[in-house]
């Protein structure tokens, strides 16, 4: 079986275009298994009931932004393990930094291309495919 | 990059006008300034929070959608676009749920080729719905070129059809020329 059908993947953004986009992209890409949430706390509550290997997260969001997403995934032990990517706007060096501090594995920025989606996640969980 | 820039005013002593051009976008909550662009096939999206008196525009058009891996590229451009200028209105004071928008441009400017403008009109749309933003108002599609001012904090906009030679076509895909000094539209 394809490691990119294996794989679990949580999307967290506000906004649902682009949540949908991102989905496309890792449709693309032969990612299936995909659940989406709208903000941090959303994000959190699915990755407690049902933890995914890999998590893309925006930084921008209402309640609980990404940085605060990630600390909180970091700190419970059924769900530190998993991929985290951020996604950044272009050229926004101190966010990567401080996400960084909290044990981001890698971040994509926006606007992205379908083979930079697949360079940032191949870089945290091995090829797709 | 991503920056727009003050111009003299052409209207009253006291107005000052941005202009944006592709790829740029303008937020302010300041009342003496009207936000003007040209658009094609290009798109204008104003949006603005009436309650908290800002608002703002951007200018985008996604390139190119031949196969499904290009047509999620370029969107990603055009929601990046999108939520440089709504991220843009939340920090000087908007909330999400007040926004409304009014949508500009999408013309068919060139014939024989693919209907860009109603993609990028399409694309629009669908994230106005998608995101739960209002449309309030506006001009899509239609095959002339625009120019479009808008005041983001009344919510006024006035729009003028460009004459042809604005957005003049390749000579081999030239089309019957539509006559100068388009009518002028005041929406709001």
């Amino acid at each position: 079986m394809p490691f990119a059908s294996a794989l679990r993947v949580l999307i967290v953004d506000d906004q649902l275009t682009s949540r949908l986009l991102i989905r496309g992209g890792l449709q693309e890409l032969g990612v299936s298994d995909i659940e989406m949430a709208a903000d941090g706390e959303e994000g959190l509550k699915a990755m407690m009931s049902k933890p995914a290997h890999l998590v893309i997260s925006d930084f921008n969001m209402p309640k609980l932004d990404g940085i605060g997403f990630l600390k909180a995934v970091r700190a419970h032990e059924p769900t530190r393990k998993a991929a985290f990517i951020l996604l950044t706007g272009r050229g926004d060096k101190a966010l990567i930094e401080r996400a960084a501090k909290y044990g981001v594995n890698n971040y994509l920025a926006k606007p992205f291309t379908i083979p930079a989606l697949k360079a940032q996640i191949e870089a945290v969980v091995g090829r797709l495919k | 990059m991503i920056r727009t820039r003050l111009a003299p005013s052409a209207g009253s002593e006291s107005e000052r006008t941005v202009h944006i051009i592709q790829g740029e976008y303008h937020v302010t909550g300041d009342p003496s300034v009207m936000l003007t662009t040209l658009l094609g096939s290009c798109v204008a999206a104003c949006l603005r929070d009436p309650y908290a008196g800002v608002g703002g525009m951007n200018h985008f058009l996604l390139p190119g959608r031949d196969t499904r891996a290009r047509r999620l590229e370029a969107e990603s451009y055009g929601v990046h676009l999108m939520e440089l200028l709504v991220n843009g209105l939340l920090r000087e004071g908007a909330r999400r749920d007040r926004l409304e928008a009014k949508l500009f441009g999408g013309g068919r400017t060139m014939e024989g080729l693919a209907d860009i403008g109603a993609m990028n009109a399409d694309f629009a749309e669908r994230f106005l719905a998608n995101e739960g933003i209002t449309c309030v108002g506006g001009s899509l599609r239609g095959d002339q070129g625009r120019r479009v001012q808008y005041w983001p904090v009344s919510g006024r906009a006035r729009q003028s059809y460009l004459a042809a030679d604005k957005f003049a076509p390749p000579q081999s895909l030239t089309r019957p020329a539509i006559p100068a000094g388009g009518g002028t539209v005041e929406l709001f």
